[in-house]
């Protein structure tokens, strides 16, 4: 994408990139100078911490094979920085002309999940590569996030028209209607809330937001209360399940067993933790899926109050610096990209340890950076790429 | 279409709209400042929600993390020994074993339904029966395991451990069964154990059991529990979510204690005669529904044997299985009273009980042992004839004699002598309860009230007295039966009407007689002894005995009546015990009884009660063979081969005579 580079020479970070012709050891240092470090540390603590909760809650696991998860996730940890490094190096705008190609990749990426797809843990949302498995839907967040921002840009002087709104919401409903159905409700409002960040930070007028958090409220309580009182089962009972095991405060269903296996190795841990070797809960399996979506409920029976309270603080500090980037941001698409980053991680982050403390729904979406999981990790330090490619070319406010 | 997108980029040749020199126009600023807000804010709400969950309420979750992973194995303790005179004889001892158990709160509606199901057939039982023993348990202590079946075979053990992955909440558990490697010997004294039932589970706990325990049901198992009971150890082992421990090492342990070893007095050759001769009595008598007898040391009271007759396998109660379900069916239903133990429930006495009534006679006076009283076929009295043994004419007798042959008509004369007594007191006192003379002697020797045997279920038998009798037959309301008549004393004199003692009293009163007249507490368990053999609690020769302050010499009178009764020409056993002291055995004294049994067509109990040796008395024996016949024949034969299997007398019981022909009762 020439026109890119072109287009924004008066940027004064780009100018300072570019300038040291051929001084490859130069160019680097202004590359490594450019990077928000205190975004990568964080990253990086949280993917340690991953690790560590993972081998934790998974020693007892697998009879005769106690490594298993966390040596997958090492494995894991490989692509999520090559991912993160070649993102930071790409310029992100260079997808920027391309809204329609990836949409049709992601829809088709998507549907071919419906075709080959593989089914673990009742949602068939992954393709079998090898011995591991690609979860499409994944990778999907961020290319809906670059094609809702190039959507958006397109046509930003006509933010606050109602068919603005309505187009870019179709082109996020698309793929996330798809997701619903694999099913993976989790992911699907991840989907929805990244339309959400970008709608936001696009500049769409505020009564359009009170109108579709009438529409999502008003469709929630058909889904789980009106329609399957008619016998109308729009989601499925599992669902339906976790919903009534919150309102009861995890009581009368396996959701709620889960849940209130969670509350209790969350509360055990007491202030200072009861460290790896007297983690009950979860080194013997009371809590299941605790390497994944309940990984948080790990944390807390380790370290306790101190180190749970600082996952939430680190999470607060990766929140501060990507909102930090959204605003730096050298062009309005990288400013709407990063906004969708930003939804999506704290969506993301507040759901899941949401709903570890019983303040939200079970829904199966996994704490990044630290559950277990291949694709989401790759999405993720993806994700944390692009906020530093952004960074790299932020102008000073 | 690339111009148009690059554009707003800046800088591109799209439309002035589209192009940002600075994207960060306060609008933007400002919306970008909303979401780190509601951030700031969510991450608030999460840590404060933290603090609660684990600061203030941290007690509560770590309390419910415990039990969830701390499962408390109660490791169980076998029970004591139970063993003869020697401790060298083992009648009860626990083998080890397995049973089946599950966890009432981690196996749980519709699973514990299929479980149930599937474990139904191969316990061979029902699944109400399981689902009703889980409800139970729950009920009655949630967090303990339900025994589901016991001591269950190596190929129900195979069958559930090869499958243990399709039950999560049930498990097998080492445990011990009880076993009693006698048989039937002993059945009636030893009882047997069983699970706590659901209904006395509150009491148990409060005792400090801990849960599913086996705990004596009945006979001495029930009676010493308290020494017998082992105690169980405590393992708290750390379990994952599945129930299965995660180490080895336990968090805490306390071992399981063995309990204390019960000696009994039994002498094992003396019980095992007595019981082989009950067995032979009935089964040679032809119309004997069942027997018992007692052996008693007659100067400590000490149970020497004790046997009822038929007998059970108490196996078949502590050890489950299909054919012993058959086993118990048949005790419990098919007629003969087996479960009975017949040594401690009461008869009427007949004959045996004439030694008492001469003893009363001559401490109260109303009698001479020197006094002639005529002995003739029938006597009438009242207008009521009361007759003789077949008929037989004793002619003119002395006390002794009396009693050697047993005559009905002298000890009717001094029946009617006690009625006097009490009709002269209870006309000068208008109370028809006074002057009851005669019941208070029988009381006095023990008969209307229980022994203090240490054993559940004594009958204390009856002693007939003007109240009692109007108020039973009031109650059966028969108005012409109520009165107090001469024939009441009458016929109790000779151990009949409504007169009713075990053999156990008999054989206590009879002690009396032997010992000089001292009343002693019978008692089957002698020592309490702990794991290194030291005796922790005595429990024979606890109550000591109590002088009756008999006359010496009217006991002897009564006792060379009793002599004649085994050794005199005319003495109605004389023909069972005279050979055995003709052989340079020991000398027997005793007496036959041959008691009205009051049910139609049916044969006469036979009795016989004497103690040797004479001069010198070590044992005292009581028999009765229900329905037997005649005192001389069934019972008689049945002490003497019983007193000859007993160290301090032991002779050939072939010297053992057969009486020559039934001359009386």
């Amino acid at each position: 994408m020439r026109g890119a580079g072109k287009g924004e020479v008066e940027l004064t970070t780009l100018t300072s990139t570019r300038a040291p012709r051929g001084a490859t050891s130069a160019s680097l240092r202004t590359f490594l100078t450019g990077m928000d470090w205190i975004l990568i540390v964080v990253a990086g603590m949280l993917l340690v911490l991953g690790v560590v909760m993972i081998k934790t809650s998974t020693s007892h696991a697998i009879a005769g094979n106690p490594g298993y998860f966390e040596t997958r996730q090492i494995i894991f940890l490989l692509p999520a920085i090559v991912a993160c490094i070649a993102f930071a190096i790409f310029d992100i705008r260079q997808l920027q002309p391309y809204p329609r190609v990836l949409l049709g990749g992601l829809l088709g990426a998507l549907l071919v999940v419906f075709a080959i797809g593989v089914t673990v843990r009742g949602a068939n949302a992954w393709i079998s590569v090898g011995p591991f498995q690609l979860q499409p839907s994944e990778f999907g967040k961020i290319a809906l996030v670059v094609i809702l921002a190039s959507l958006a840009v397109e046509r930003l002087d006509e933010i606050d028209r109602w068919r603005t709104t309505l187009m870019l919401t179709a082109v996020a409903a698309g793929p996330a209607l798809l997701i619903f159905l694999e099913p993976d409700l989790g992911m699907a409002l991840i989907y929805i809330a990244i339309l959400g960040g970008v709608l936001f930070v696009a500049g769409t007028p505020w009564k359009h937001f009170a109108l579709g958090g009438i529409a999502i409220a008003t469709s929630v309580v058909m889904a789980f209360g009106v329609l399957p009182s008619m016998g109308i089962h729009v989601v499925k009972g599992y669902q339906l399940q976790r919903m009534t095991a919150f309102l009861n405060g995890g009581s009368g269903n396996t959701a709620g067993y889960q849940l209130a296996q969670s509350k209790t190795a969350i509360g055990s841990g007491g202030a200072l933790g009861k460290g790896v070797g007297g983690a009950t809960q979860t080194v013997y399996n009371f809590l299941p899926e605790d390497h994944t979506d309940f990984i948080f409920a790990v944390v807390g029976e380790v370290f306790g109050f101190v180190g749970a309270a600082t996952v939430v603080v680190l999470f607060g500090i990766l929140m501060w610096r990507a909102l930090r980037i959204t605003a730096q941001a050298a062009t309005q698409f990288e400013q709407i990209v990063a906004a969708g980053i930003c939804a999506m991680f704290g969506f993301e982050v507040v759901v899941n340890i949401g709903m570890n403390v019983g303040l939200m729904p079970i829904t199966g979406i996994p704490l990044p950076f630290v559950s277990y999981g291949g694709s989401h990790v790759v999405a993720d330090m993806a994700a944390v790429g692009v906020l530093l490619s952004i960074h790299r070319r932020r102008m000073a406010i | 279409m690339s111009s148009r997108l690059v554009s707003p980029a800046g800088g591109g040749p799209g439309g002035p709209g589209r192009r940002r020199q600075r994207p960060l126009n306060p609008r933007t600023a400002f919306r970008i400042a909303v979401i780190g807000g509601i951030t700031l804010a969510a991450i608030g709400i999460l840590v404060v929600r933290l603090w609660f969950m684990q600061v203030i309420d941290a007690q509560t979750y770590a309390l419910a993390a415990v039990s969830n992973s701390v499962r408390t194995v109660v490791v169980p303790a076998p029970r004591g020994l139970i063993t003869d005179r020697t401790g060298k004889v083992v009648m009860a001892n626990d083998l080890p074993s397995v049973n089946v158990v599950a966890f009432p709160l981690e196996l749980t509606g519709a699973q514990r339904a299929t479980e149930m199901q599937m474990l139904a057939p191969l316990l061979h039982t029902g699944v109400a029966h399981l689902q009703a023993e889980m409800n139970n348990g729950q009920v009655a202590s949630p967090y303990e395991p339900v025994v589901l079946a016991e001591n269950i075979s190596s190929y129900q053990q195979a069958v559930i451990s090869e499958r243990i992955r399709q039950f999560p909440g049930v498990a097998l558990q080492n445990a011990y069964v009880r076993n009693y490697p006698m048989g039937t010997t002993a059945a009636h004294i030893l009882g047997y154990t069983g699970l706590i039932n659901p209904q006395e589970y509150k009491s148990y706990l409060a005792k400090g059991y801990v849960g599913n325990e086996e705990v004596g049901q009945a006979g001495l198992e029930y009676q010493y529990e308290q020494y017998l009971r082992g105690v169980p150890g405590q393992t708290d082992v750390e379990v994952d979510a599945f129930g299965n421990p995660v180490s080895s090492a336990p968090l805490s342990s306390t071992p399981p204690v063995q309990g204390d070893t019960l000696q009994l007095s039994i002498d094992m050759p003396t019980q095992l005669a007595l019981e082989n001769q009950l067995r032979q009595r009935v089964q040679a008598s032809g119309t004997a529904t069942g027997a018992a007898g007692v052996a008693i040391d007659p100067n400590t009271g000490q149970v020497l044997a004790m046997a009822s007759y038929p007998t059970y396998k108490p196996n078949a109660f502590v050890q489950p299985n299909p054919a012993n379900e058959k086993l118990i069916t048949q005790y419990e239903t098919g007629g003969g009273h087996t479960l009975l133990n017949r040594a401690i429930s009461s008869y009427p006495p007949g004959s045996t009980f004439k030694a008492v009534t001469a003893i009363s006679a001559l401490q109260l006076g109303i009698l001479s042992p020197t006094e002639l009283i005529d002995g003739p076929p029938e006597i009438t009295l009242y207008n009521t004839v009361f007759p003789n043994f077949q008929k037989e004419n004793n002619g003119l007798l002395m006390l002794p004699t009396a009693i050697e042959v047993s005559s009905d008509t002298y000890f009717y004369q001094v029946g009617n002598r006690f009625w006097h007594l009490h009709d002269n007191v209870a006309s000068q006192t208008g109370n028809t309860n006074s002057g009851l003379q005669q019941q208070d002697w029988a009381e006095r020797f023990g008969f209307g009230a229980t022994t203090g045997l240490d054993l559940p279920g004594e009958d204390p038998g009856r002693v007939p007295t003007p109240a009692w009798k109007s108020a039973w037959f009031g109650s059966l309301h028969e108005p012409s039966m109520e009165p107090w008549l001469p024939g009441d004393n009458i016929n109790m004199a000779v151990g009949q009407g409504n007169l009713l003692v075990s053999p156990l009293q008999l054989a206590v009163a009879y002690a009396t007689i032997a010992n000089g007249g001292s009343m002693v507490t019978p008692t089957l368990g002698k020592d309490v002894t702990n794991q290194s053999g030291q005796v922790v609690r005595q429990l024979s020769s606890v109550t000591p005995p109590r002088s009756l302050g008999l006359n010496p010499a009217i006991l002897s009178v009564v006792r060379k009546g009793l002599n004649l009764v085994a050794q005199g020409p005319q003495g109605t056993a004389s023909g069972v015990f005279s050979p055995v002291a003709a052989s340079g055995g020991p000398v027997v004294a005793g007496k036959t009884g041959t008691a009205q049994s009051g049910q139609n067509g049916q044969s006469d109990h036979s009795w016989f009660v004497g103690f040797a040796p004479f001069d010198n008395p070590q044992i005292v024996v009581a028999v009765i063979i229900e329905h037997g016949g005649v005192g001389a024949t069934a019972a008689a034969p049945a002490v003497c081969g019983t007193i000859a299997a007993y160290g301090p007398t032991k002779f050939n019981p072939h010297l053992c005579g057969v009486p020559a022909k039934v001359k009386s009762n």
